[in-house]
């Protein structure tokens, strides 16, 4: 089996999950034996070669946007279309071979996906990672953005959603036909533990999508009963002046630290030395971060509306709206060692079900289906 | 002749109210602790669903069968209270069924709790004696056999039982105590007098568990089919003990559970070899046939049989622990009303909560619980007994 996929990152360099995921998965793919050619566009990031006889990192064209992008006027909406087209347009040029399937993922590279499929004559599979709708919180999303997205789901042979969550957002909002969509969790290599230190962490894009300001407000409360406590607020993003102010009016500044972008190798030692790791998205379709916590012994709290949520049973679960009980569950894991040592143990256990190798056997299951 | 002894087991928990860290502390009073509205509604759906219409069959059928079916019940504690408070229909039907005089009653501890596993048996036997006073005060009757919670068992309570008087223990017939032995005979305790009933997990979970499962190579299972399986037994007696909740509730009336139930008295009365006793008359009529060792506590519950439902992780033990602290305490103190309170959170729901057994298959444990998942269950449960340790520090 042969399949052209298309994405948008891959490690080292990335900005989110769906970068994660492709890394992941292709290696996988490519042990099981599966041919796979990754076109993603020419960084300054090269990412080289992937050492895997099967994969074959294909870099083309050049640009500057990223897939979670949101332009703010409309002169600059005009030029980041624009460039979107013309990479669309450059991977369809360059997509050359011969290919079983084409896989592509989120908005990004649907349009490639869709005018491949009709040129080459071979099915499309789309992998759904975030939607329009979770990208801007569900406060005013971008028809330009879902138009794409629905185009792309319409003219996919199937779809793989990364939760139910997002299976019922892809059926409820974009009208697609349940049957069409597989549910395939996401996966992670684990990070290993440290040295635990009274941390509690938030770690993500600072968007409106990723619910910091909700931590912000649990930690005051939690600072009220816990005054020993630190707060990291690991990531950036647009949110993040509006966050560092609200700290400071919340006269909690001094316990909380923000970051900014960190290294790959940063993230995995704030995971690592953190108590507790907080994730309040207000839509997230997965969340990654949450695996790549558990993995580094942290246990988690996790919005209700996220993916994680409702495929992983050892983590504790919120309502992102809800601080108080929030904050209930994070003071709950500072002052309770039974209950951080329980979750911390069972968790890392329950992680040998998130493999990559396994993302890849559902994910070929799905191939064989329109092959 | 092997006689058929049947009992149910009828309890119902009370449930904690939503219980957070910001609460602990406040000087509320301890009447907040207890989801009266959640325990009040589950009570009379379960009553509507199993108690009364279970209770309604079952005094037919012994009526049809003059006295010849035969059978036995464990009340709780705390479910009697919920009787008295929520609908005394319920117990007056219970009352009408004990006047049959086919109908015995089984002590237990009054607040279904784990006090039998505490490192010392004080307050173990006190809840025994607040449960006799209730029986003797409803029925007027001082039971013969005891069954401890969730039928948890070791040398330790069996001894303590015999020591109190009473002629019979239940417990799990497992094979960690059989060994090839079967379970449909009395047997012994090592180190006392108490004759020993074993439940037939068998044929009991073919009632319980299996009964409406269509992978099951017995589905659909009736009445004939089943007294034709214990025609078949060898041994004295067939324990067949069961959550009375069983009948209408875990399984459906739509599954047809109660014409099973109604129609196994006659379909088993067919086979002259079998004959219903109740579990008094068990322990009066059959001899032990050989003695058992249990140095380690089982229990009928999960696929264990063993006390790790309640106590399998570090959260449950913390609260255990915590607990066992607190009743330290307060018996010092004297406080009734404490101490009462105490003892309410003493049941053993409040642990099952709180296991992670078989979490990720979300298995029947979820199924019984109000919390969402057994961390949750652990946060509330140890906030309440962080908020009455304050109260007595």
């Amino acid at each position: 089996m042969k399949v052209a996929m298309i994405g948008w990152e891959y490690p080292p360099f990335k900005a989110g999950g769906l970068g994660t995921h492709c890394y992941g998965l292709t290696r996988s793919l490519a042990d099981e034996n599966v041919k796979v050619d990754f076109y993603m566009p020419k960084t300054k990031h090269s990412a080289g070669n992937s050492g895997k006889k099967n994969l074959v990192i294909k870099e083309v064209g050049e640009t500057e946007i990223f897939p979670y992008d949101r332009p703010e006027d409309k002169e600059l909406a005009g030029q980041f279309f624009e460039s979107v087209y013309r990479y669309n347009d450059l991977v369809v040029e360059k997509v050359k071979g011969n290919y079983d399937l084409i896989h592509c993922h989120d908005w990004l590279t649907m349009k490639a996906g869709v005018a491949l499929k009709e040129k080459l004559g071979i099915p499309l599979i789309l992998s759904v990672h975030s939607t329009e709708y979770d990208r801007s919180g569900w406060i005013c999303p971008n028809d330009w953005f879902i138009n794409i997205e629905r185009e792309g789901m319409e003219k996919a042979d199937r779809i793989i959603a990364v939760s139910h969550f997002t299976k019922s957002v892809i059926v409820d909002k974009y009208g697609i036909n349940p049957d069409k969509i597989s549910v395939v969790y996401n996966a992670v290599y684990p990070i290993g533990e440290g040295e635990k230190q009274e941390i509690v962490l938030f770690l993500g894009r600072l968007t409106i999508q990723k619910g910091a300001e909700f931590f912000l407000r649990a930690a005051k409360k939690v600072l009220e009963y816990e005054p020993d406590s630190r707060f990291v607020v690991a990531g950036t993003g647009d949110m993040l002046p509006r966050l560092i102010n609200q700290a400071v009016d919340m006269g909690i500044s001094s316990k909380v630290i923000f970051t900014g972008l960190l290294t790959e190798e940063e993230v995995r030692h704030i995971y690592r030395i953190s108590n507790v790791y907080v994730m309040p998205s207000v839509s997230e379709p997965f969340g990654i971060t949450a695996l790549e916590a558990v993995s580094a012994g942290t246990p988690t709290i996790a919005s209700k509306t996220a993916g994680f949520s409702e495929a992983f049973q050892n983590c504790l679960r919120v309502d992102f709206w809800d601080t108080d009980e929030m904050a209930n569950k994070i003071i709950s894991l500072l002052r309770y060692d039974p209950l951080h040592k329980t979750l911390a143990t069972e968790g890392k256990r329950e992680l040998d079900l998130f493999t990559w190798d396994r993302v890849a056997e559902k994910t070929i299951d799905v191939y064989n289906r329109v092959m | 002749m092997t006689s058929i002894c049947m009992y149910f087991e009828v309890h119902q928990p009370m449930r904690l109210n939503r219980f957070s860290v910001f609460n602990i502390g406040n000087n509320a009073g301890t009447s907040n602790y207890f989801n009266n509205k959640l325990n009040h509604e589950i009570f009379e759906k379960v009553a509507k669903k199993c108690y009364l219409p279970t209770n309604n069959l079952l005094l037919n059928l012994i009526n049809e069968f003059d006295g010849k079916f035969r059978i036995s019940f464990s009340l709780t504690g705390t479910f009697v209270e919920y009787c008295e408070r929520f609908m005394p229909s319920v117990i007056d039907s219970f009352k009408k069924l004990f006047a049959t005089g086919a109908v015995d009653m089984i002590e237990e501890t009054y607040f279904h709790s784990l006090s039998g596993l505490y490192d010392d048996l004080d307050e173990f036997e006190e809840q025994i004696m607040m449960h006799r006073q209730m029986i003797k005060r409803l029925f007027n009757y001082e039971p013969k056999v005891f069954r401890n919670t969730e039928a948890i068992y070791d040398n330790r309570i069996a001894k303590k039982i015999g020591e109190m008087g009473y002629k019979g223990i239940i417990t799990e017939g497992t094979e960690k105590i059989l060994g090839w032995r079967s379970p449909n005979y009395l047997y012994r305790p090592i180190n006392s007098d108490i004759k020993v009933l074993l439940r037939n997990y068998s044929l009991s979970d073919d009632i319980g568990f299996r009964f409406s499962s269509r992978h099951w190579p017995g589905f659909p299972l009736t009445a004939d089919k089943y007294a034709r399986w214990m025609s078949r037994c060898e041994g004295d007696l067939i324990n067949l003990f069961i959550d009375y909740e069983t009948f209408g509730e875990h399984q459906w009336t739509e599954t047809g559970i109660f014409d099973f139930l109604g129609h196994l008295p006659n379909e088993a009365l067919k086979h002259e070899q079998l004959d219903f006793v109740t579990v008094s008359e068990a322990v009066d009529r059959y001899q032990p046939v050989g003695e058992i060792d249990v140095p380690w506590a089982i229990s009928w519950a999960d696929a264990d049989r063993d006390v790790s439902t309640w106590l399998g992780n570090d959260m449950q033990f913390a609260c255990f622990n915590e607990l066992k602290d607190i009743g330290k305490k307060l018996k010092k103190r004297g406080d009734e009303e404490l101490l009462n309170v105490w003892r309410r959170l003493q049941t053993s729901d409040h642990l099952y909560y709180v296991s992670t057994k078989g979490l990720e298959d979300g298995d029947v444990h979820a199924y019984f619980s109000h919390y969402d998942g057994p961390y949750d269950g652990f946060i509330n449960y140890m906030n309440v007994l962080q908020d009455l340790k304050q109260k007595i520090s």
